[in-house]
């Protein structure tokens, strides 16, 4: 039955998906720029004729319904079309830089939740302590800090300074990584490169830090809020009454009750790590998608832009439905 | 002291450094400031690396040399493919595959290559691969990969309309017209193995390209964010006027991105890289004070102006331009916005490109004179509110820029209102600022276009020719400016290849473009490159070209 809801789920994509594919053509077409002129930069004599020949070459020539048509069209057949810019499909671009992104995320998110959740818990216990005081306020700064500028701090102290850590990449040179899925971390141990997983891991740690900051903050501020919440409960003074260890009683009872809202959370919040991390490809040289959609966006490479959103609108959809299975497994009252 | 209030004092700890750290956020760039405090650092590379690495601002768009119209890539490919002429660091040219280049007639050009070169493949290079090069440009539709499509490159040889093998060592290049640019333009064209790419295709040319340059290709990362390229031992040597010739010095090259200027000089300072490129002005100063740290510049290509709409009072008076010329200061410009590192502009032309008048001097900082001219055109302070008013309306108006250009702009603002002008500064996004100047409908616009071939074609054609849609006359004229005798000159001046006429015909136009003033005529910025001091031979080129033939690493 859960089977059955997924895939409704999964095919309920579709539509999403198309509707974001012409939004996406439309604004793009709409945006002021135009990305022959752009393409041909500064410099140099463009010659008579030249201009009309690349408009010709990119169906920018012909009127928005025939361009739409034919985008939907090579859609369909999985043939997102060639960035203007750098010439190749645009499917490889993305497939390409994917991994980069997906791996950061990921290391955000485990440094959130490794940081967000213990904070969260122990603030909510001790509610109104010095601890919670001090955490309250850690998380506070770390909701305030923009992530670039909590990078370069990063990169001048654990890099500059004390030399612990590499300033920017994804994976040092020589290391002689064979790639295989593109996430570096993974190849490594796939393929046993311990060199390469110690480079890799070292590389990720610093921008996931500062990624990854700021969603810590929030989760510990969600959870706090929920597992006060929840500590009220009558069942929680139940379990205390059962005479149950008081560890258990927070693990078990409490955080279980109190993870919903979290979880809602930090599935947005993935759908922003995902999407949104284009500064902090650029403050340590990631290799990831959102840099490059930045660049596409300047530079009107439509097909690039469109390619890359359709990438995030499904990533987030995707997300979503892994939400409300997760919610599922935490209160089996709730239905997909 | 209890567990609990232990751990509350480690956090208060560790949060007090990081509470100071937030007092400075409003600032900018907070990075100078805290290298300052970061003198102590020196580099410590690798010990016995002799593999250079480069961070560049910005990846190159493929490594195929005739398929981008962008620096960085052609930064790249020239350190593995070599043309038949190149450039010195600042405007000269050489011969480096060719022996030497004769015009039999002012359009027929022919050229004799030197013999015994090899591609990275151990093939010899002969006239073939040179026909080929240029026809893979000129011909419609000659890239086939990832669908049939012109060379963008071909815009840069426009006049070039066909090539003959006379021999296996000598080629002629047939014009259109005589054009006298193309040794300048032909530096932007490298050659490309015919036999290979026949063999391979475009797909698997980029996927590993071959050339004759002082490196060969070894390997690069998914959307060349990293370049990896080990020496050619066989390399021809290059250009023999630009001593070292022969083999590359370091074993490797690297070439790997960073966007952010912070974390390039983070990099530079951790020993991760050797050279990086743009580095701003601000952070110039401080870095060249640190120990093991080399910064140098090189005359940039960018020239800027702040071009006003002759076609919108106030700005439709002749008087009114030239007042603000003489309004601005350059050299506190100079020193506060560019720390030292840029040159006034005599006008039009950057001071380096090869045809600016011997003549003509910077307008000179002189408030007095603008406030006269300015009175002669009708603007004075009538009401004592401080800004110039004619006919009851202040004069006001509104400097369009680019995020980059911001700095100066507002510098130039506060100048201005010095003077009783009250403008302001609003920043834009160049893909939609760009067609509103076009259209005339803005006031002024703050900018710079490249002159990287040093002469004024190309340039001339785009900034100060009437603006005529569809072809490469007044694209980037901003000013709405407009003269005939301009536009013949310029014309005149693309044709003309007798060095004396042509300096003759650019010297008039210059002349009549500097009285007319349809701009403030503003600075050169310098282009400022920083390297560790292991890096030895190493000179920062006007043409952002990042020559890694001749460095050594120490």
């Amino acid at each position: 039955m859960r089977a059955v809801k997924i895939i409704e789920r999964i095919l309920a994509t579709i539509p999403i998906m198309l509707g974001v594919a012409i939004v996406v053509f439309l604004f793009m077409r709409l945006t002021p720029g135009d990305p022959v002129d752009i393409m041909m930069g500064q410099g140099g004599v463009v010659s008579v004729g030249e201009m009309e020949r690349l408009r010709a070459e990119f169906h920018l020539d012909k009127p928005l319904p025939v361009q739409l048509a034919i985008f939907l069209g090579n859609a369909l057949r999985g043939n997102l079309g060639y960035s203007y810019i750098q010439k190749r499909p645009v499917i490889s671009l993305i497939t390409e830089r994917l991994p980069a992104t997906i791996e950061l995320a990921f290391g955000a998110l485990f440094f959130a939740l490794i940081i967000g959740i213990p904070i969260g818990i122990v603030s909510a216990v001790r509610q109104n302590s010095v601890l919670d005081r001090l955490s309250m306020a850690g998380a506070f700064l770390g909701i305030s800090m923009p992530a670039f500028w909590l990078g370069i701090i990063l990169i001048l102290f654990f890099s500059v300074r004390l030399r612990w850590l590499p300033v920017q990449g994804r994976i040092g040179f020589g290391t002689g990584l064979q790639e295989i899925t593109g996430f570096y971390v993974l190849d490594s141990l796939i393929t046993g490169n311990w060199v390469a997983l110690i480079s890799s891991l070292k590389h990720l740690i610093l921008p996931s830090v500062s990624l990854g900051a700021a969603v810590a903050a929030v989760v510990a501020r969600v959870l706090r809020s929920s597992m006060l919440e929840v500590l009220h409960q009558d069942y929680i003074t139940l379990a205390r009454a059962k005479g149950q260890v008081e560890f258990l009683v927070i693990m078990k009872h409490a955080l279980r009750n109190a993870l919903i809202p979290t979880v809602t959370v930090v599935g947005l919040q993935t759908g922003v790590l995902l999407g949104g991390n284009m500064i902090v490809e650029t403050v340590f040289g990631w290799p990831g998608l959102g840099r490059l959609v930045v660049e596409a966006i300047f530079n009107r490479d439509f097909p690039l832009v469109q390619g890359a959103v359709m990438v995030y609108a499904f990533t987030y959809v995707m997300v979503n439905l892994i939400v409300d299975i997760l919610y599922t497994y935490l209160n089996p009252k709730i239905t997909l | 002291m209890s567990k609990e209030a232990y751990i509350a004092a480690v956090t208060l700890l560790l949060l007090v450094p990081l509470l100071g750290m937030t007092a400075c956020a409003p600032t900018p760039t907070p990075t100078p400031a805290v290298i300052e405090k970061e003198v102590v650092v020196t580099p410590t590379p690798v010990p016995g690396r002799q593999v250079i690495i480069v961070a560049l601002a910005r990846s190159p768009t493929t490594l195929d040399p005739a398929d981008h119209r962008v620096r960085e890539s052609e930064t790249v490919i020239r350190n593995m493919f070599d043309g038949l002429v190149t450039r010195d660091t600042r405007s000269g040219v050489h011969l480096e595959l060719a022996e030497s280049m004769e015009w039999l007639d002012p359009k027929t050009l022919e050229i004799k290559l030197r013999k015994g070169v090899k591609f990275h493949d151990g093939k010899e290079m002969t006239a073939d691969d040179v026909v080929f090069t240029f026809e893979r440009i000129i011909g419609e539709n000659k890239i086939e990969y990832p669908e049939p499509h012109t060379s963008p490159r071909k815009g840069l040889i426009a006049p070039l309309q066909s090539l003959e093998k006379v021999d296996d060592y000598t080629v002629r290049m047939y014009f259109s017209d005589p054009w006298p640019v193309a040794m300048q333009m032909l530096v932007h064209q490298q050659i490309v193995p015919k036999h290979y790419l026949e063999q391979v295709g475009t797909k698997g040319f980029i996927e590993h390209p071959i050339g004759t340059g002082p490196f060969k290709f070894v390997s690069a990362s998914p959307g060349l964010d990293e370049v990896v390229m080990e020496r050619f031992d066989d390399y021809y040597g290059g250009a023999p006027d630009l001593p070292p010739v022969g083999p590359a010095c370091v074993k490797g090259a690297i070439f790997r991105v960073i966007p952010e200027a912070s974390t390039r000089v983070a990099a530079l300072l951790a020993g991760e890289v050797d050279i990086i490129t743009e580095v701003p002005p601000d952070m110039a100063d401080l870095l060249s004070q640190i120990p093991g740290i080399q910064v140098k510049t090189a005359p940039g290509t960018r020239p800027l102006w702040m071009e006003m709409n002759v076609h919108k009072p106030p700005f439709d008076d002749v008087r009114v331009r030239q007042a603000l010329n003489y309004a601005v200061d350059k050299d506190l410009i100079i020193e506060k916005v560019f720390k030292g590192m840029a040159k006034p502009l005599p006008g039009v032309l950057s001071p380096l490109n090869n045809f600016v008048h011997p003549n003509l001097k910077p307008y000179p900082y002189d408030k007095d004179k603008a406030l006269a001219l300015l009175a002669e055109a009708g603007w004075k302070d009538s009401d004592g509110d401080g800004i110039l008013d004619k006919d009851g309306k202040p004069f006001s108006f509104v400097i369009d820029c680019q995020e980059v250009a911001r700095p100066l702009a507002e510098a130039l603002a506060g100048q201005l209102r010095e003077i009783g002008i009250d403008a302001s500064v609003r920043v834009w996004e160049y893909s939609v600022l760009r067609p509103l100047l076009l259209a005339g409908e803005r006031m002024a616009f703050l900018g710079d276009w490249g002159d990287s071939a040093f002469d004024p074609v190309g340039h001339m054609e785009a900034k100060w020719h009437s603006y005529k849609e569809g072809t490469p006359y007044g694209r980037g004229n901003f000013s709405t400016y407009s003269n005939p005798r301009v536009d013949e000159l310029i014309a005149a001046g693309e044709r003309e290849i007798d060095l004396e006429k042509r300096h003759a015909i650019y010297n008039e136009a210059q002349e009549i473009l500097y009285e007319e003033a349809p701009a403030i005529f503003l600075v050169l910025p310098e282009a400022i490159e920083a390297a560790s001091t292991r890096v030895q031979n190493w000179e920062p080129a006007s043409d952002s070209r990042v020559n890694l033939h001749d460095v050594c690493l120490k």
